[in-house]
């Protein structure tokens, strides 16, 4: 959930109002938002819509609260669109056939009027981050770049070019290095690097006067890419593979810089390969189409009728202009936002809009029966057994380290269940078995009273070449009795005890070549052919690796065999 | 009075009801007047004095003589002395060795035997080295003795202080205070305590006689008892009720489960049908089946931990993978414009450990009843680091209603019900949440009377692109509850590590509230 911390001032200024704690707290949630913190002036709040990136921003936030409490709509005249196309000037961007298959995109516009204090220059960056590291894949899909667009020359030109022989200052560096340098000298070039480290050529920005804008995704230049305090005028560049995604940067970037006072200026960008927009395109776009949404849909979806005005003031809270025709809601989607993908989307902003607080809550009306799984109601009458033998029910995790599951077993690994991406080695194995659980159990309990005497019914998940999956999850029940004198004797009266009350007709079979057990004091469990579990007298050599120092006998069933 | 008569054991009882206000009570008066054994009554008189009812009154040091088992057969056979005197008068002289022959004794005690008769010249060695006598009487000391022995083993104890001089010389050299086993007499030191009763004692002697306690009440009830018929002659002793209690170590359910077992009774009587599934799942279905596009952030390596082996599953059930990737891709036949991108079909089989309960609620779908709850208790796993308030594997309690007319009002009545039955919420408040795989979506946040306000879970209506994809055609309310923390509160306990703690005895104690 990407969270953000804007100065409060700016936030008050651009929602229009100030705000207490607990007036944020309520009005918050209609921007799917929480405040995580209010101190020494700034706002830290936390974003919960991952595909609504308008949001994470001061100005995207204040846009949503101001919207919702006056109802008004905001407006931003600068949109292109298919119907209509602003006036760009000289201001051309041209991306070359050399960069399609490397970053197929590379769009632009420019802003003017405000002079950058520290507060926007912070925000700024902050929304930059944002996009590109959540709703643009930590680059992958979206890159931005901001320039001092006086120091540009019209047309900007994107290429894909070669790594070896373009070189340029990058920003926080003094010396001029080739873009393949960049990748292993630069910071930014070896955290961003893999996006396109593979690629032939690299994708490249720079002016019509041949100075470079930047190595994007990776890298500004130092000569414009350092906006500083006091600039009036910049330019933004978006780059990446989904044009969709960089016309919806664009434009939250546009209007959260208008929202701060910024006139903004369309940019022409010709691109290098044919879009469903053409392949000319005026940047602020506006690319989203209307959505439509039958009135009988929000009722059916909501549990309450309402009125076609009521759905068209609730979307107008949300920044929607809607109309009815016929019973078919169609919403105008906001320049800002691309999240409507299905009729669903719509009702979701009109049940906000209208308040979630209107609607009662009323139960289901129909019937259904309820009842547990068979295999939670066995284990439950396993359960009763074991602690009517005395046993203490314990309850563990799933994953372990290699040392746990297989190492202190002395057993092999071949039917055991690999992370392949483990956190740490302390939770590299999904367990096979209960029994390295109750051992562990076992090794840190010393100074419990004995005799301990304790069980697990969980599950256990190993390799298994049937399934699907080629692992296979059981239901087991795993026991371990420990104290000064136990043996195989005492395993097998609980055995015995547990198959006769859970009706088990079961024969024993020699344990052989199983390190857990001491030869010749452990059985194979069979119900008729099948064998339905183990049990004997822990194997000294198991007992020393996990540096226990009582007796023991254990036993694991597999329920799902048993019943 | 700060004692409680029916909790007086018998001994201490008996004492003070047989004494009055200034008599002595000594030992030898318990022995002879209640039949005590000695050691019944130091221990009346050491629990008596602790609790202040006599106090020792005077202390009295004295020495007496006991036959040891030497001594008792002496008493018989006489004295080795007396056994050679008798020897060489009545059979003749004889060698020492044939003296010690004749008469079963050791050489060692028929030499110092003869040495006693020799130094007061009742017999001497002839020439033939042959004990013979040469007066024919013993002499005195040795006939004291005799007699001693003889007093001794009528009355048990011979005391020094009836002894007279000659006496007292003559039992010494057959008495010893330790290792005594071969001499005659073992000589013991003693010590006689004479108590009195106090005011508190005579007070409580009162009180006993007011509650009728004779210290003859039953003890133990025992078969015999039972098949005499004795129990009806007498009345039961009172024990004290707060004696120390001894630990018994019971076998007993883990207080956690017992938690998610209530859990679950509380969904099953509200109508929900219990559902479960493997540890190890696919993308399709962990992600893909909730159109969480694949490129969602949440999919990321650093937040699903992958299979190593095998990395991929063999294929997805059809027609699921090929409508589920569609809907993707374009919508397919859901309503939805879909994400826009290309299906990834083998991203889709790979395998991870189950990320979050919904998929239980996905794989549920296709084989879902109309009208239809359902509910699990998942383990789900997360790439996370560990702590207090992160388990690399915990639970997960989810759930669906499926019904032709089920609806977001439905949905609130539903979190209202859970709030109230299973978390015990004063007051409930809805807002509107995210969740990819639902829109509507709505966290649920309760006032817990001991936790105030907090999140206790999400829900919506799962996105057509979800149901309609998996071939149900009908709104389907899914929801999430945050149980772990309500757990936590249950067990007092505020570190979620603990739920799954190998430690036996902190398992044993633990308790629900």
């Amino acid at each position: 959930m990407p969270k953000i911390e804007v100065p409060e001032k700016l936030f008050f200024e651009l929602c229009g109002r100030t705000y207490t704690d607990d007036e944020m707290n309520d009005i918050f949630p209609v921007a799917k938002a929480e405040l995580d913190g209010h101190e020494d002036g700034t706002v830290k709040i936390e974003l919960n819509d991952t595909n609504r990136p308008d949001l994470w921003s001061v100005a995207g936030v204040a846009r949503a609260l101001k919207t919702y409490e006056t109802g008004v709509v905001p407006q931003y005249d600068f949109f292109s669109s298919k119907d209509r196309t602003m006036d760009s000037a000289d201001r051309v961007h041209i991306d070359y056939d050399s960069c399609l298959g490397i970053r197929d995109f590379s769009i632009s516009f420019a802003a003017e009027g405000c002079t950058v204090t520290e507060e926007l220059l912070v925000n700024l960056i902050q929304s930059q981050e944002k996009l590109c590291q959540n709703f643009g894949r930590k680059r992958k899909t979206i890159a931005i770049g901001i320039f001092r667009s006086d120091l540009i020359t019209y047309p900007i030109h994107y290429i894909g070019a070669d790594p070896d022989k373009t070189s340029f200052v990058p920003l926080g560096m003094t010396e001029k290095l080739t873009l393949r340098e960049i990748l292993e000298k630069h910071p930014k070039g070896r955290e961003y690097g893999a996006i396109i480290s593979d690629k032939p050529r690299y994708p490249y920005l720079y002016d019509d006067k041949g100075e470079t804008l930047s190595f994007s995704p990776i890298i500004n230049s130092a000569h414009s890419g350092a906006v500083e305090v006091g600039d009036r005028n910049l330019f933004i560049d978006i780059s990446g593979p989904i044009l969709d995604d960089l016309l919806l940067a664009a434009s939250i970037l546009a209007c959260d810089m208008a929202d701060m006072g910024f006139r903004i200026l369309p940019v022409k960008v010709k691109l290098a390969k044919d879009t469903k927009y053409g392949r000319e395109i005026t940047v602020p776009y506006r690319f989203q189409q209307d959505a439509t949404c039958p009135v009988d849909f929000v009722e059916k979806e909501l549990g309450e009728r309402l009125s076609d005005q009521q759905c068209i003031d609730a979307l107008r809270r949300m920044g929607i202009q809607a109309s009815v025709k016929d019973g078919v809601i169609t919403a105008r989607c906001p320049e800002y936002r691309n999240d409507f993908l299905h009729a669903v989307d719509i009702v979701e902003d009109i049940m906000i809009g209208h308040g979630l607080s209107n609607f009662a809550p009323v139960l289901p009306a129909e019937f259904t029966k309820g009842s547990l799984s068979k295999a939670e109601e066995y284990s439950r009458k396993v359960k009763t057994l074991m602690v009517g033998m005395g046993f203490q029910e314990m309850m563990y995790n799933y994953l372990g380290s290699r040392k746990e599951y297989v190492d202190n077993m002395h057993i092999g690994d071949d039917k055991v269940v690999f992370i392949a991406n483990p956190m740490s080695e302390n939770y590299e194995v999904v367990r096979p078995s209960i029994l390295p659980s109750l051992l562990e159990s076992e090794s840190v309990s010393g100074h419990a009273v004995y005799p301990h005497r304790i069980f697990e019914l969980g599950k256990v998940c190993f390799k298994d070449d049937a399934d699907n999956s080629g692992t296979v999850t059981r239901n087991s029940l795993g026991f371990l009795a420990a104290d000064n004198q136990i043996g195989f004797n005492e395993a097998s009266s609980y055995v015995n005890t547990l198959m006769y009350f859970l009706r088990i007709d079961y024969r024993l079979q020699p344990v052989e070549d199983d390190g857990r057990y001491i030869p010749g004091r452990a059985a194979r469990v069979m119900c008729g052919d099948v064998e339905i579990g183990t049990y004997g007298e822990v194997h000294p050599q198991v007992l020393e690796s996990w540096g226990c120092s009582m007796p023991a006998i254990m036993a694991e069933f597999d329920l799902d065999l048993m019943h | 009075m700060d004692i409680e008569v029916k909790n007086l054991h018998p001994l201490e009882v008996r004492l003070l009801r047989h004494v009055d206000l200034g008599q002595d009570i000594t030992a030898q008066r318990l022995v002879d007047e209640l039949d005590y054994k000695i050691g019944q009554c130091n221990q009346a008189f050491s629990w008596l004095t602790a609790k202040g009812c006599i106090e020792e009154k005077s202390r009295d040091r004295y020495t007496l003589f006991e036959l040891t088992e030497t001594g008792a057969q002496q008493a018989v056979t006489g004295l080795p002395v007396e056994m050679i005197f008798a020897s060489i008068r009545d059979e003749g002289p004889a060698t020492l060795p044939q003296l010690a022959s004749r008469l079963s004794l050791q050489q060692s005690d028929v030499g110092s035997a003869f040495g006693v008769l020799t130094s007061a010249k009742i017999a001497r060695m002839d020439e033939e080295k042959k004990a013979t006598l040469i007066a024919d009487s013993l002499p005195r000391e040795v006939l004291l003795q005799h007699d001693l022995i003889a007093r001794a083993k009528a009355s048990g104890v011979l005391y020094e202080k009836d002894l007279d001089d000659d006496e007292k010389a003559a039992i010494s050299k057959l008495a010893k205070k330790r290792g005594a086993s071969a001499s005659t007499f073992k000589q013991v030191e003693k010590e006689d305590v004479t108590y009195v009763l106090t005011a508190k004692g005579a007070e409580v002697k009162q009180a006993l006689l007011d509650a009728n306690i004779t210290g003859e009440e039953f003890g133990l009830l025992t078969p015999q008892m039972l098949q005499t018929g004795s129990w009806k002659n007498g009345t039961f002793r009172p024990y004290g009720l707060e004696a120390p209690v001894s630990r018994l170590i019971p076998g007993r359910t883990n207080a956690y489960a017992d938690y998610l077992m209530w859990v679950k009774d509380k969904l099953v009587s509200l109508g929900f049908e219990e559902f479960d599934g493997p540890l190890v799942v696919n993308e399709f279905w962990n992600g893909d089946a909730l159109f969480m596009p694949q490129f969602h952030s949440a999919r990321d390596i650093h937040d699903v931990y992958y299979i190593k082996d095998p990395v991929h599953c063999r294929k997805i059930e059809e027609p699921w993978l090929s409508r589920v990737a569609a809907t993707h891709e374009n919508g397919g036949d859901t309503g939805s414009r879909g994400w826009g991108y290309t299906f990834d079909h083998e991203f889709t089989r790979r395998q991870v450990m189950r990320s979050q309960g919904t998929v239980l609620s996905a794989t549920q779908l296709p084989h879902a009843k109309v009208p239809g709850k359902y509910f699990g208790i998942a383990r789900c796993f997360r790439y996370d680091q560990v702590d207090a308030t992160h388990g690399a594997d915990f639970y997960q309690t989810e759930g669906i209603v499926v019904g032709e007319d089920v609806n977001l009002r439905n949905l609130l009545g539903l979190l209202k019900m859970f709030a109230e039955e299973v978390a015990g919420a004063e007051e409930v408040k809805y807002v509107p949440g995210y969740f990819p795989f639902t829109e509507p979506s709505i966290e649920v946040h309760i006032k817990h009377p001991v936790l105030g306000w907090f999140e206790l879970g999400g829900s919506g209506i799962f996105r057509p692109e979800v149901t309609k994809a998996l071939g149900l055609d009908v709104p389907v309310l899914a929801w999430g509850l945050g149980i772990d923390r309500m757990a936590l509160m249950h067990l007092g306990l505020n570190d979620l590590r603990e739920l799954f703690t190998p430690d036996i005895e902190s398992v044993r104690m633990r308790r629900g509230n």
